[in-house]
C-alpha cells in the first residue's frame, strides 16, 4: 500500500478534469433539475408546478414496473456475466503468444457500435436464415422474440452476455496477472486445492476490480437503452420496457417536464448505488489488507 | 487433463462469440435478395465496392474517427494530472471527488441528453465532431482517470521523491520521467476512450441534427423500405476494424494490471 502525502495540490491537478465534467455533467444535471419543476410546452413558456411531476411518477405503476424489470434484468446479467467472466479469465494462460490472441478475439463484441448489436442479433435469430434461429428451429423450437415475452427476455440476456462478458474477462484477467508467482508456489507447497487457491489467493486479489466490474455492468445494464430498444422497442406489451427505454421514449416525444423529473430520479438511484459501491470498496479495503 | 478442459472452454467461448460475427461477414459477401423472390444470394464484392465509393459512408467514417481522436486528445491530458493527484496525494474531499467522477461515468447518456442538446446549441457545438468529443468526455475522463491511476500506483513513489530531490519541478518531472514510464498506461486509457466513444449512440445521435453524422447514424440511415442488408453488414465489418487496430497496439499492456485504490 502506497503511503499518500497530504497535499492541497490535488485539487489543482484535478481541476481541468473537474472543469470539463462540470460542463458536460454538472451543468446539464442542474438544468434537468430545473426543468423538472416546470410544466413546459415550449421552453420560453413554462409554468412552475413544483413537485407535481415527481408525485405523478411516484404514483405511476408503469414506473415501478419498469424499475422492477430493470432490476431483474441487471440481476440476471450479473449472475451470468460475473461467474462466466471469472471462469474464462482463469482459463486463459498466464503468459505466451496466446494471451493477446485470446483477449483480442474475445473483445470484438466490445468494439461494435451499440445500435448495430441488435441488428446483428435480429439477423442471427432469424428462423429462416439466422444461424441461431436455424439451429433452434432444427430442434423444433419456435423462437418468437417478437411476441413471446420470455423469448424476448432470453434474446436480450443472451445478447448482453455476448456483448459484455468480455469486459468482465478483461478486468478479471488483468487483476489475475498481477498476482506474484510466489503466491502460487506457496500454495503448492501447502498442497492447497484448486478451490482453496481461488478462494484464498485469487478472489481476494481480484475483489477490488470485481467490485468495479460489478458496478459498471450493473449500472450499464440497469440503464440499458440502445440495444434493448433495437430488439423489440420494449415489447411485447411492455414486457421489456426498461427504465432507459421509458425515458428515451419520453425524451423523443419532447416531454420536457416529466422526462426531467424522471432523469432526476434515475440520477438519485445512480448516486445511491455508487455510494453503496464505494462503501463496499472501503469496507473491503480496510478489512482485506493482507 | 485439466489443461485440455481449459482449452476446450476457451475455444467454446470464442466460437460462441464469433458465430454471430461469422454470419455478418458471410452476409457482407452475398448479394441482397428480397424475401419474395426465388433468387439465391450469390457471392459478390459489390457491397464493399459500394462501401468504399459511397461519399456519405466515407464522410461518416471520417466524422467518427475525428471525434474519437479529438476525444482522446481532450481526455488524456486532463485525466493524467487528476490520476496523479488521486494516486499520490490525499487531499480534502478526494474520496467524494472520486465518487462524483464515478457517478458521472455510470450516468446514462439518456439522462443528460436533452439539456446537453440545449446547452450545446447555445454555444454552437451542434453538428460538430468537437461537440460529440466533448460530450463523450462525460464517461471517458472518469474511466481514464481510473486506468491511469492504477498504472501510476504501479510506479514506486521513491521515483517521484528522488526526482524532486534532484531539483525537478512537477511539470518537468511529468514530461521527462512520468510520461515515458506511463506510455503503456496512456495507450490502454486511449483504447478505452476509443472503446466507449466509438460505440456510443445516444449523444452521437442527438448532437448531430443535419451534419457531421457518425458511422453509427450512417448505418441507421441505411435502413429503409428495401434495405440492402449486404451493404449494412459490410459497413458493420468495416466499423469494427479501427477498434481492432487500436487493440493491436495495446495488446501487450491491456492486461498488465488494473488495480484499484493502490493495493
Amino acid at each position: 500500500m502506497i503511503k499518500k502525502t497530504d497535499h492541497s495540490n490535488g485539487w489543482i491537478l484535478a481541476s481541468p478534469a473537474i472543469l470539463i465534467l462540470s460542463i458536460v455533467g454538472l451543468i446539464p444535471l442542474l438544468t434537468v433539475i430545473n426543468y423538472s419543476f416546470f410544466d413546459i410546452f415550449i421552453l420560453d413558456k413554462r409554468y412552475w408546478i413544483g413537485l407535481e411531476w415527481y408525485q405523478e411518477l411516484m404514483q405511476s405503476p408503469r414506473f415501478w414496473a419498469s424499475l422492477g424489470r430493470s432490476l431483474l434484468f441487471s440481476t440476471c446479467i450479473l449472475a451470468i456475466q460475473l461467474p462466466l467472466g471469472i471462469l474464462i479469465a482463469l482459463a486463459i494462460p498466464k503468459r505466451g503468444i496466446w494471451v493477446p490472441i485470446c483477449l483480442m478475439t474475445m473483445s470484438v463484441p466490445l468494439l461494435i457500435p451499440w445500435n448495430v448489436i441488435p441488428i446483428i442479433w435480429l439477423n442471427y435469430l432469424r428462423l429462416d436464415t439466422g444461424f441461431l434461429g436455424q439451429f433452434l428451429s432444427f430442434f423444433g423450437l419456435d423462437f418468437d422474440w417478437k411476441f413471446n415475452p420470455i423469448h424476448t427476455w432470453l434474446a436480450l440476456i443472451l445478447m448482453d452476455v455476448w456483448h459484455w462478458t468480455s469486459l468482465v474477462i478483461l478486468l478479471a484477467y488483468s487483476s489475475l496477472s498481477t498476482i506474484p508467482t510466489a503466491y502460487y508456489q506457496a500454495a503448492a507447497i501447502d498442497r492447497a486445492s484448486r478451490w482453496q487457491i481461488f478462494r484464498y489467493i485469487e478472489l481476494p486479489k481480484m475483489s477490488g476490480i470485481l467490485l468495479m466490474a460489478i458496478l459498471l455492468r450493473f449500472m450499464d445494464s440497469l440503464m440499458i437503452y440502445t440495444e434493448a430498444f433495437g430488439i423489440n422497442s420494449g415489447g411485447p406489451q411492455n414486457a421489456t420496457l426498461f427504465l432507459g427505454i421509458d425515458l428515451g421514449e419520453q425524451i423523443k416525444a419532447f416531454d420536457y417536464g416529466p422526462s426531467a423529473a424522471r432523469s432526476v430520479i434515475y440520477f438519485i438511484i445512480i448516486l445511491f448505488i455508487v455510494w453503496a459501491f464505494k462503501t463496499a470498496l472501503n469496507h473491503q479495503k480496510s478489512g482485506g489488507t493482507r | 487433463m485439466k489443461k485440455y478442459l481449459k482449452i476446450a472452454l476457451l475455444i467454446a467461448y470464442i466460437a460462441l462469440v464469433f458465430l454471430p460475427l461469422v454470419q455478418v461477414v458471410q452476409m457482407s459477401f452475398l448479394t441482397t435478395v428480397s424475401a419474395a423472390s426465388s433468387q439465391q444470394p450469390v457471392f459478390t464484392w459489390l457491397n464493399y465496392y459500394h462501401l468504399f465509393t459511397s461519399p456519405t459512408l466515407g464522410a461518416a467514417f471520417f466524422n467518427s474517427i475525428t471525434y474519437v481522436l479529438l476525444n482522446i486528445c481532450l481526455t488524456i491530458p486532463v485525466a493524467l494530472p487528476a490520476a496523479y493527484a488521486f494516486s499520490r496525494y490525499s487531499f480534502i474531499g478526494d474520496k467524494h471527488l472520486f465518487l462524483a467522477f464515478l457517478a458521472f461515468r455510470v450516468t446514462p447518456p439518456v439522462v443528460l441528453a436533452l439539456p446537453m442538446f440545449k446547452i450545446f446549441s447555445l454555444i454552437g457545438l451542434i453538428n460538430t465532431p468537437f461537440g460529440i468529443a466533448l460530450a463523450h468526455c462525460l464517461f471517458t475522463i472518469p474511466v481514464s482517470i481510473w486506468i491511469l491511476e492504477s498504472f501510476i500506483n504501479a510506479i514506486p513513489k521513491q521515483l517521484d521523491e528522488n526526482a524532486f530531490l534532484d531539483g525537478y519541478s512537477l511539470p518537468r518531472f511529468y514530461y521527462e520521467i512520468l510520461l515515458p514510464l506511463l506510455a503503456p498506461g496512456i495507450g490502454v486509457a486511449a483504447f478505452f476512450c476509443f472503446l466507449f466513444s466509438w460505440v456510443e449512440v445516444v449523444f452521437a445521435r442527438i448532437l448531430t441534427v443535419t451534419n457531421g453524422k457518425p458511422i453509427t447514424m450512417a448505418i441507421d440511415a441505411l435502413f429503409g423500405f428495401s434495405t440492402d442488408m449486404g451493404l449494412v453488414m459490410a459497413v458493420i465489418v468495416a466499423s469494427v476494424i479501427p477498434g481492432m487496430v487500436m487493440f493491436y497496439f495495446v495488446r501487450n499492456h491491456i492486461a498488465s494490471g488494473f488495480t484499484i485504490g493502490g493495493q
